[in-house]
């Protein structure tokens, strides 16, 4: 089993990530904008930029209501980030994958902050999820099964930090194998739609000469 | 397939530094009788420090100074009581050979703490087993008309639940610890319980900073309600309306406010001994981790043996209760029943402003 998870399973899930968040992107991009016959007003790549900065605060009247989702949602992501590409086990396995002369991980202490923070997160964006009768409501399945997944690789990789034990890092493994294989075809695909769609949004905008 | 940690070290070396399995794993095995020779000539040779390298390093001269005619025994129990020598590793009380704290802490955790703790749970657990056998749950009177009045809003629900979740898994995972050995290591063997055990350790260390955090939130949410009110003896002196007579209260009665400032109370304890068992890389001596190790355990135990009370009455002790926790709202006849003051208060707050003061 183990040498199953560690190997063949491992192999299969990084494809099935790959080639599906190509496929899912390529189709997005391949649907092209609208022809917009009106000379444009301003420069769509300054109105992109400015759509993915403004975006990324809520509107005033908004954010001041409820900051909790914003608190927690950059807690988490950011978080998230951080223990993805700096954390220490997470550096030198991708050093040894990617090609260049890698990077330096993260201190323990930085370590320590970035999992408590992505947690506090996580678990504070579902508890919200759940509680607030709209985005209960707006939820799917899919978005409760996203934040399980999540949470589990998280854990998993919580329970291995001491890094002794083969079985510890065999289930994380398997927990991430689960999460590659679930993401291309769920909502977890934001990651990396959210910056196109924000900026196609922005872009749109500057060129019709109105504020994203 | 590459896996930076796939380094078969051996679960059973997991107490061990990282540097020292690797010394040992990467010395060919016929060379081991070598560092055995060597640790016993080591052993054999090591004496306590001279005095004058004994006040460079600030330790307790005195104690160990070998006097003529000095024996073995008085140099075993010279180090029994704590003399300290010098120590190449840099750290507190590196210096010290033998530390007779550890094993009076060790048998107060096992002998005094485990099992004091495993006769409270389990007590408590058969005391509500039995409470609801013999008096069955507090059931709601009259038809349910389908109004229902406002408790929890969205924030306090969410730091309710944060915490709870949080305290969850931070008394399972501490449970394992506490008695894992007894109660795991028979089911899963001992490398099985080893690695549920480093499991365990580093989910409880992680998710324990998270605690505090959560215990702010809901302190600021609910401390203002919590707050002694006149009225709540005359809940305590008509048993809670556990035993058939009405007890009126308010928003929270006498009993979920002792479970609140519990809560408040050792929850902080709870997470400052945490967080200094957690952060021991600032310093801190043997004596100061072992107080708090005792303080975090004691003051967990009885936590969680309250908190069974807390769930039993929120789940299937009182009918309707846990509805207010999930949605938001509760039945207006289970707030006539149970927190009839605060039902007066919500639908007409002047009239019991007026009856505060005194007015017709």
């Amino acid at each position: 089993m183990t040498s199953f998870i560690l190997g063949p399973l491992w192999t299969f899930s990084l494809l099935v990530f790959c080639l599906g968040v190509a496929w899912r992107i390529v189709a997005i991009l391949a649907l092209g904008f609208p022809r917009d016959p009106a000379s444009p007003r301003g420069s769509g790549l300054a109105g992109g930029l400015a759509g993915l900065l403004r975006r990324s605060w809520p509107r005033n009247g908004v954010g001041r209501k409820n900051l909790l989702p914003v608190i927690a949602g950059y807690a988490f992501h950011l978080g998230l980030f951080a223990l993805l590409f700096f954390a220490a086990p997470h550096v030198r396995f991708l050093d040894h994958y990617l090609p260049g002369p890698g990077w330096t991980p993260m201190p323990r202490w930085g370590f320590v902050i970035a999992a408590e923070l992505a947690f506090a997160g996580l678990i504070l964006l579902w508890l919200r999820r759940v509680m607030h009768p709209v985005t209960r409501l707006l939820s799917s399945l899919d978005d409760h099964l996203a934040a399980g997944l999540t949470f589990l690789a998280m854990f998993t990789g919580c329970l291995a930090l001491y890094e002794s034990f083969t079985g510890l890092r065999v289930l994380h493994v398997f927990a991430v194998e689960l999460l590659l294989l679930y993401f291309p075809f769920s909502h977890l695909m934001h990651a990396f739609t959210l910056f196109m769609g924000r900026a196609a949004t922005g872009a749109r905008a500057a060129r019709h000469g109105v504020g994203a | 397939m590459y896996w930076p940690d796939a380094r078969n070290i051996g679960d059973s070396f997991a107490g061990l530094p990282r540097d020292v399995l690797s010394q040992m794993v990467l010395m060919p095995s016929r060379y081991h009788w070598l560092v055995a020779v060597f640790a016993l000539l080591l052993l054999a040779c090591w004496t306590p420090a001279a005095p004058a390298q004994q006040a460079a390093s600030g330790g307790d001269t005195a104690a160990i100074a070998r006097p003529p005619g000095h024996t073995s025994a008085d140099f075993w129990r010279s180090l029994k009581e704590g003399a300290t020598g010098v120590s190449s590793v840099r750290g507190v009380e590196s210096g010290v050979a033998m530390n007779r704290h550890g094993q009076e802490w060790r048998q107060a955790r096992n002998r005094l703490l485990a099992p004091w703790g495993a006769w409270l749970l389990g007590g408590v657990l058969l005391t509500l087993a039995g409470f609801y056998a013999f008096r069955g749950p507090v059931r709601l009177e009259g038809e349910d008309d389908g109004t229902t009045i406002p408790r929890f809003s969205i924030n306090h629900r969410i730091a309710h639940w944060f915490t709870a979740s949080l305290f969850l898994l931070l008394a399972v995972t501490g449970l394992v610890l506490l008695y894992g050995r007894g109660a795991l290591e028979p089911l899963f063997g001992a490398r099985g319980f080893a690695a549920i055990a480093s499991g365990a350790k580093e989910a409880h260390n992680l998710f324990g900073p998270i605690f505090l955090f959560a215990l702010v939130l809901l302190i600021s949410g609910y401390a203002r309600d919590n707050l002694p009110q006149r009225g709540d003896l005359g809940w305590l002196a008509a048993g809670g309306g556990l035993f058939g007579r009405h007890a009126s209260a308010w928003r929270f009665n006498l009993g979920e406010k002792a479970w609140f400032w519990l809560v408040c109370v050792l929850g902080l304890g709870l997470s400052l001994s945490g967080l200094v068992l957690d952060f021991a890389v600032f310093g801190w001596d043997r004596t100061t981790l072992e107080l708090a190790h005792f303080l975090h355990v004691a003051a967990a135990l009885i936590l969680v043996a309250v908190s069974f009370g807390h769930v039993y009455l929120g789940t299937v002790g009182v009918e309707g209760t846990l509805r207010g926790m999930l949605g938001g709202a509760v039945e207006r006849r289970w707030a006539a029943l149970h927190h009839d003051l605060w039902l007066r208060q919500t639908e007409s707050p002047a009239a019991v402003d007026d009856d505060a003061k005194g007015n017709d």
